[in-house]
């Protein structure tokens, strides 16, 4: 293993967050409050908490096994053969999750930014940038996640201050909903929001003291859950949960709705969709790099670099397999909710069996 | 050796790199000359030659049917490039008058997108509702229900909720032919009358965004402003059109907006009263300028019970006769007392107008939603109920009133 292990703590830590922050902040306040109206803040904490539960096996196992990927220690927990197909089978979740990605990022600067743009170009121009970027090592992923972090953390928030002068605080009360029937199930779907942390598991064998991994999937899980709760709050709190409902991407409407002092700019949509682009492109390339990661190790294979252009063309192919946005949402919901397996259960397992079998990685 | 080729190499990859960014465009580009840039639409219901007048563009008889909908009139106020003034110095050509800066269409259709189709059909730009200002309804048209035109409003990505909605009286195409001479551009006056109201305090900020919010809320019914052509083709701002649902039920008057900014606490305010003092031959006016609120819900008898704690700060600003002395501080209490009592009766007059139809326009199920969330699961739960319930509700007003300052003149 001639790889480079420099990755730092904060370094791991903005790397999870901007994989985090991506496409789903669009719609993010609409499905909490179709999970509990009033109580969107709330529920969005739960699924939070939820999401740190499988980060929190994720980093463990990382932990664990310091200087192997997942798919080299999955074989060693398992076995062999069971490991393998296990890995296939995120591999594939990963391609999915890529090319949904993309898809989503396409139907919304088509349907609200640049309406004669082809959707294929859009979908496409993004997916190129993210081969291009996913040919380097790992070090080059990681600073350029560095580099990005503020330019996404810093405008979400001023974006969510400022519209704060417009919420009132009874449309977010009381705390819980009025229907806290939905909750349960708004975990579940609201901890899908977050499962970029999958990315942990690539990075761990990369950080110079992966014994500190653990801090900086904490950071991470606080930073996201802190901006994922405020957008909530802030889009709930202008809007009211019954309005939010109708509104598809109800961040954006936000950012349309706000605007900056002394009428410098009458709206932030074009301000925040700038910073969103960011923000889906570091998702994308996480994802992009992560599915390159995963198939190459579960090849055995020296460089993935070569990959890159090769599994392009089926992403694009899978992204463009949609014939609607509803039907984009449709299947968005249902692989991320099959995704909590992968992202949450799996590695549960992984460690449960690892420590039942005391199996253990070498240190580093 | 071979390293410094490879730089080389390296460099002149980048020019062409950097020069490749020189040819890129944007595949949306359009110039501002084939936009048709929409700053206001009015919306009547149309008569009844309607039909006749109608050409067959979105729909063929007994192919693509027409829609059963009773048929609307819209008109647009189209802005012309080049003659609206961007600075000071700029188009200030005597003879040109504030007319020519904008364009005014109709059209009629089934519905506001039919319309919309009927209107591109004859303008050769694409229309582009990104810098739509103000949206007029006639009164008429609101009463009947105004569902297609916020779905229609709320699906268009390019119309801000910043923009101004409201309700004429009487024709709202006038309002878009009205060419008021303060302003170049007939609806940025129109809105800039509603900006303007909101900052003096004479009108809540309650831009198209609010309306949705409010009306979509299961505790609170949206209101709009209600507006009136006036003389020089001027418009005032006649009362408040309040909803219930999307359908218009009632008009209050102009000042019973201060009553609503009252119970609401917002300020600055901007009204002007008249209180009498004494015998009924001496009036001061007086000028409030600020107001707080508080509102409390408790559950009385089964049913919400609301106590309104309000605090008004007022200026005097003249009397009518010179024989009222304004030389102590109890000839100013007595004034507070009598405005306390009349704003008292404004506010419930106000309540008692919206509870007989219906329309929570302050948002006092949101409260009881809100506060009191086990009351609201087990007895409301839905908008139709809170509209019922809202009528029975009762209210305590506990207003303070506090006169401040008598101006420049002593006595």
């Amino acid at each position: 293993m001639n790889e480079q292990r420099q990755i730092t703590v904060l370094q791991a830590s903005a790397i999870t967050i901007s994989t985090i922050v991506g496409v789903g902040v669009l719609a993010l306040p609409l499905s909490a409050v179709k999970a509990a109206d009033a109580g969107a803040p709330f529920v969005t904490f739960l699924g939070m908490l939820l999401a740190f539960v499988g980060l929190f096996f994720m980093t463990r196992l990382g932990m664990r096994f310091p200087n192997d990927s997942y798919v080299e220690y999955t074989e060693v927990i398992i076995g062999k053969w069971f490991g393998r197909i296990a890995s296939l089978v995120s591999i594939g979740f990963f391609a999915v999750l890529t090319s949904l990605v993309a898809r989503e990022f396409g139907e919304v600067v088509v349907t609200a930014v640049l309406k004669n743009t082809p959707l294929e170009v859009t979908v496409l121009v993004m997916l190129l940038l993210a081969a291009f970027s996913s040919r380097r090592n790992i070090m080059t992923f990681a600073y350029i996640h560095l580099f990005y972090s503020p330019f996404i953390l810093i405008p979400a928030l001023l974006i969510v201050a400022l519209s704060l002068k417009n919420a009132d605080l009874v449309n977010v009360l009381p705390l819980w909903g009025n229907e806290p029937g939905g909750i349960p199930a708004g975990i579940i779907t609201l901890s899908t929001v977050f499962q970029g942390y999958f990315i942990m598991m690539m990075v761990i064998p990369a950080m110079c003291k992966p014994e500190r991994a653990m801090r900086s999937s904490l950071w991470a899980m606080v930073v996201t859950g802190a901006l994922y709760i405020l957008i909530v709050a802030a889009t709930v709190g202008v809007f009211g949960a019954e309005e939010t409902k109708k509104l598809l991407w109800p961040t954006l409407e936000l950012a349309k709705a706000t605007s900056l002092p002394a009428n410098v700019l009458e709206r932030l949509d074009a301000v925040f969709l700038a910073v969103w682009v960011t923000a889906v492109f570091t998702s994308l390339f996480s994802c992009y790099y992560f599915t390159l990661y995963s198939i190459s190790k579960l090849f055995r294979l020296a460089d993935h670099g070569m990959l890159s252009f090769f599994i392009l063309p089926f992403l694009f192919v899978l992204a463009m397999l949609p014939q609607s946005l509803i039907q984009l949402n449709e299947v968005n919901g249902m692989i991320s909710k099959y995704g909590l397996l992968i992202t949450i259960a799996y590695p549960g397992i992984l460690l449960i069996i690892a420590i039942l079998r005391k199996k253990r990685g070498a240190a580093k | 050796m071979s390293k410094r080729v490879n730089a080389g190499f390296n460099l002149k990859f980048m020019i062409l790199l950097l020069l490749c960014s020189l040819l890129t465009g944007c595949w949306d580009r359009m110039e501002i000359e084939e936009r048709a840039v929409v700053l206001g639409i009015s919306i009547d219901s149309a008569g009844k030659d309607a039909e006749i007048r109608e050409d067959e563009i979105s729909h063929l008889r007994g192919k693509y049917p027409a829609p059963k909908q009773e048929m609307i009139q819209l008109s647009v106020q189209i802005a012309l490039p080049g003659r609206i003034p961007l600075g000071p110095g700029e188009g200030g050509a005597s003879g040109e008058g504030a007319q020519e800066t904008v364009w005014v269409l109709d059209v009629v259709g089934h519905t506001v997108d039919d319309a919309m189709m009927n209107l591109q059909q004859q303008i050769s730009g694409k229309l582009f509702f990104g810098h739509l200002r103000v949206i007029v309804v006639s009164e008429e048209f609101a009463r009947k229900g105004m569902e297609n035109l916020n779905d229609y409003l709320h699906r268009n990505a390019e119309v801000r909720r910043m923009a101004w909605l409201m309700v004429s009286k009487g024709k709202a195409r006038e309002l878009m032919e009205a060419a008021p001479k303060l302003e170049r551009v007939p609806a940025l006056y129109l809105s800039s009358t509603l900006d303007d109201a909101v900052k003096h305090g004479k009108f809540p900020s309650d831009y198209i965004g609010t309306f949705w919010n409010n009306s979509s809320k299961k505790g609170q019914e949206g209101f709009l402003p209600y507006i009136q052509i006036m003389k020089g083709d001027n418009v005032e701002i006649s009362g408040m059109a309040f909803f219930k649902g999307a359908t218009l039920v009632g008009v209050t008057k102009p000042f019973e907006i201060a009553g609503y900014l009252v119970i609401k606490g917002i300020s600055p305010a901007g009204y002007r009263g008249i209180i009498h003092v004494g015998d009924d031959s001496q009036v001061v006016t007086i000028h409030a300028t600020n107001r707080e609120s508080e509102i409390k819900v408790d559950i009385k008898n089964g049913l919400p019970h609301f106590t309104i704690t309000a605090v008004t700060e007022v200026n005097v600003e003249e009397k009518n006769t010179e024989t009222l002395p304004l030389n102590n501080s109890h000839i100013l209490e007595e004034i507070a007392r009598e405005n306390e009592r009349s704003v008292k009766e404004l506010m419930l007059g106000l309540i008692q107008k919206t509870q007989k139809k219906e329309s929570d326009i302050f948002g006092f199920g949101e409260l009881v939603r809100a506060r009191k969330p086990s009351y609201w699961n087990s007895h409301v739960k839905t908008a139709d109920r809170w509209s019922e319930i809202y009528k029975h509700t009762t209210f305590d007003f506990r207003v303070t009133s506090k006169v401040r300052r008598v101006g420049m003149k002593a006595e």
